[in-house]
């Protein structure tokens, strides 16, 4: 693998996208305006708000990493994502009608256990049954897609929730009160776990003997099996971290929110697809999946922005679908991300 | 989105392989056995669910569970008696059939060509767009009789059938040229499709009196003829649909061209070894099946929603489902066609008066795509029970 030039090409791939929005900007009508409200609103709040915004993506993002270098591709990550929402609200609805209370912890708890449940049932599908990876993955976003308003109708009599409760603000002592920054030291809880996640992921997979061997299981099982670890154990290790990790950014995002909506995508709306565009970009670095995500959830931020304080009727839809047409672009021209070279092949020992 | 594009290949040669030495029983028996277990499940997900939901009366009472309240067995027979009971629902069923049809062939087409196309609802979306606008248009200058009529479908299924065509002719042009992954790009194409859709009739080209993002309707001049009272239903629709069913078949079965656009996909180089044109066939492959999907955009404007109209149902994930239930086989189309076609019928009737969620059959859509994903689980459960050696093998698609 060619370090440097994967590098210049994240760099070109960036570039791009802000050369593209910057034209954007001087084409339109009144695009020099436009893009002094741009900066004015580029503030601490804005960031703060785009930091939020990023963490489902990011943590679906840096789940399929893990699944995908060890040689299992996991599509499915936008099913696991719905999972891990619903999974909260449920859990803190039903949860406030027992003894123990609307405990918000333990809500986001067993959030992450279902959506790690369900990968591991596709790891079994995938690693067992020997299922082809893409299908069986499309198949949990489907199922997915219609379990969680089939199950809220059930339990709400509607495709979304009632209220049920958000995470409240942390503030991290002297840190937040600093001037001018302060405010991004304020946040909730699944914001710092995406703070710690990233810089833990990298390390996981570039420095820990678990990461050589994920990154063996992807590109070369056989050596890995000689050597004597198992590869399926290494695969479902793979797999199940893509479940938490989803299940911490759907709880993330529904908790943040305090509702589930269930209705057209979900509330879930497309986040993880870019999730997997975004460590296609990144090419399977857990920091550039991170930068990628950000860089789409700031787009989002910064429509939601505009709307609110210059009143500019920016088509969201447009700006929805700029992560999706960048991966396009990345895809066809600026070239090829690697994958790791057993990803999507059934591994069978010769024990 | 791969390098080793040399071992896919050859994967997927071993996929055709193990293709055609499965046969016919046994791609059928993996079929009805996923679709059987998929109905079991949704069957236990339905039995669970009536503890959690409310009702007036219950069918049955377990000791520390509570009230049940849904009998999974009414509800499949309510599924059957929705879809099948009176001229009108039959009339519903043929009608999402048709629909059916051509996103399954749209799939299959890909699928044959060892293409997975995941872009037919994009496809079919801006197909249906460009359908409904130029329906709208061109109504004022025809007659307004069976001349018209004619004209004016027939404009209708060519339009949509170009614009589906030209967009699924984008990711074919990428897996050919680029070799940027189909799955990927078709996924992402979904998502600008819809999106460029919705925000052309919400913005421009909309009915932008009323709030909904919709079209203004088509007269009656560019609607298909209804066969079935009570249903928009029309004959005239699912006829071309089996014909397009059975030229793709004789297409695949019986051409020269049939045979090169299949090893293109499949195996490239053998392909190219041959004369064939391999990367050409990918983007044709990519396109028919874009034409298809566009196609069933045509329909669904001009014989079901009469206009165009934000949340368009998900038909071409459907198809997904249609088409690997079938084995990818275009006749085999037909009756995977018609069960998921029941199927969407028959959930309204079991939505409306047993009050389980018509989102089930999202669910089962899924699980039959799961089952049929593995085929390696009955062969065990088929090994269990002493059945056979065991190279069944069907992996949903005939290559990766």
């Amino acid at each position: 693998m060619n370090a440097p030039s994967l590098t210049r090409r994240q760099g070109l791939v960036i570039g791009v996208i802000l050369f593209g929005l910057l034209t954007l900007g001087l084409i339109i009508d009144g695009g020099r305006q436009l893009i002094s409200d741009v900066t004015g609103v580029l503030s601490v709040s804005y960031l703060t708000s785009a930091i939020r915004l990023t963490v489902p993506i990011a943590f679906a993002a840096m789940g399929g990493i893990f699944a995908e270098k060890t040689g299992v591709i996991n599509i499915g990550l936008e099913g696991l994502l719905i999972i891990g929402a619903f999974g909260a609200v449920a859990s803190l609805y039903a949860l406030s009608a027992t003894p123990i209370g609307a405990n918000i912890w333990l809500a986001f708890v067993l959030a992450i256990l279902a959506s790690t449940f369900v990968a591991l049932l596709f790891a079994i599908v995938c690693i067992e049954f020997k299922a082809d990876q893409i299908i069986a993955g499309l198949a949990v976003w489907l199922i997915a897609l219609g379990f969680a308003p089939f199950a809220s109708i059930i339990i709400w009599s509607r495709t979304s929730s009632p209220s049920v409760g958000t995470f409240s603000t942390v503030s991290i002592p002297g840190l937040a009160a600093l001037p001018s920054i302060g405010p991004l030291f304020e946040a909730t809880p699944p914001v710092f776990l995406l703070a710690l996640a990233v810089p833990f992921s990298w390390y996981l997979l570039n420095r820990t003997t678990f990461g050589m061997w994920i990154e063996a299981s992807g590109e070369d099982p056989k050596s890995l099996d000689t050597a004597g670890v198992d590869v399926r154990k290494v695969r479902y290790a793979g797999v199940l971290l893509s479940g938490v990790y989803c299940g911490i950014g759907g709880a993330g995002l529904a908790l943040n929110t305090g509702q589930f909506v269930g209705s057209g995508d979900t509330m879930i709306d497309g986040r993880g697809w870019i999730g997997l565009t975004a460590y296609l970009i990144g090419n399977y670095n857990p920091v550039g999946a991170f930068l990628a995500s950000f860089l789409f959830a700031g787009l989002d931020a910064l429509q939601l922005q505009l709307q609110q304080i210059a009143g500019y009727d920016v088509s969201s839809t447009l700006v929805e679908i700029i992560p999706y047409v960048a991966v396009l672009v990345v895809l066809t021209f600026v070239g090829r991300t690697r994958m790791p070279s057993a990803a999507g092949e059934h591994y069978e020992s010769d024990e | 989105m791969t390098d080793d594009s040399g071992s896919i290949r050859e994967r997927g040669s071993a996929a055709l392989d193990r293709l055609v030495d499965a046969t016919a029983a046994e791609r059928i028996t993996i079929s009805l056995a996923s679709l059987v277990f998929a109905i079991i499940v949704g069957a236990v997900l339905v039995f669970v669910s009536g503890f959690v939901a409310d009702c007036a009366d219950p069918f049955i009472y377990l000791p520390g569970l509570g009230y049940g309240c849904y009998n999974p067995l009414e509800v499949y027979w309510t599924m059957l008696t929705g879809s099948f009971g009176s001229m009108t629902v039959i009339g519903q069923t043929l009608l999402q059939t048709t629909l059916l049809l051509f996103t399954g062939l749209s799939v299959a087409v890909a699928f044959r060509a060892g293409l997975f196309n995941i872009g037919t609802q994009g496809q079919m979306v801006l197909g249906a767009l460009a359908t409904a606008l130029v329906v709208l248009e061109l109504a004022a200058y025809v007659p307004d009789n069976a001349i018209g009529m004619v004209i004016v479908l027939s404009t209708g299924v060519i339009v949509g059938a170009i614009v589906g065509g030209f967009w699924g002719m984008i990711p074919g042009l990428m897996k050919a040229y680029a070799n940027a992954h189909e799955v990927i790009t078709t996924i992402m194409l979904n998502f600008v499709a819809i999106g460029i859709a919705f925000w052309l009739v919400q913005v421009h080209v909309g009915d932008l009196t009323t709030d909904s993002v919709q079209t203004e309707t088509v007269p009656a001049v560019a609607r298909f003829p209804a066969t079935i009272s009570g249903s928009r239903f029309s004959v005239i629709a699912l006829i071309g649909a089996l014909l397009v069913a059975a030229g793709i078949y004789l297409l695949y079965t019986r051409t020269v061209i049939g045979y090169d656009l299949r090893t293109s996909g499949i195996q490239e180089t053998a392909a190219e070894y041959g004369g064939v044109n391999a990367k050409r066939n990918i983007v044709t492959s990519m396109t028919l099946s874009g034409v298809l999907g566009g196609i069933a955009g045509a329909i669904y404007v001009m014989m079901v929603q009469y206009r165009w109209q934000a949340g368009i149902p998900p038909l071409g994930f459907d198809g997904i489902a249609v088409s690997i239930l079938a084995g990818n086989n275009p006749v085999g189309v037909i009756p995977a066609a018609l069960l998921f076609g029941s199927l969407k019928t028959g959930s309204v009737a079991v939505d409306l008066s047993l009050g389980v969620p018509g989102e089930l059959v999202e669910v089962l859509r899924g699980l039959i795509i799961l089952f049929i994903a593995m085929p390696e689980f009955f062969r065990m459960i088929g090994k269990r029970f002493g059945y056979g050696n065991g190279s069944v093998a069907t992996d949903g698609g005939e290559a990766q």
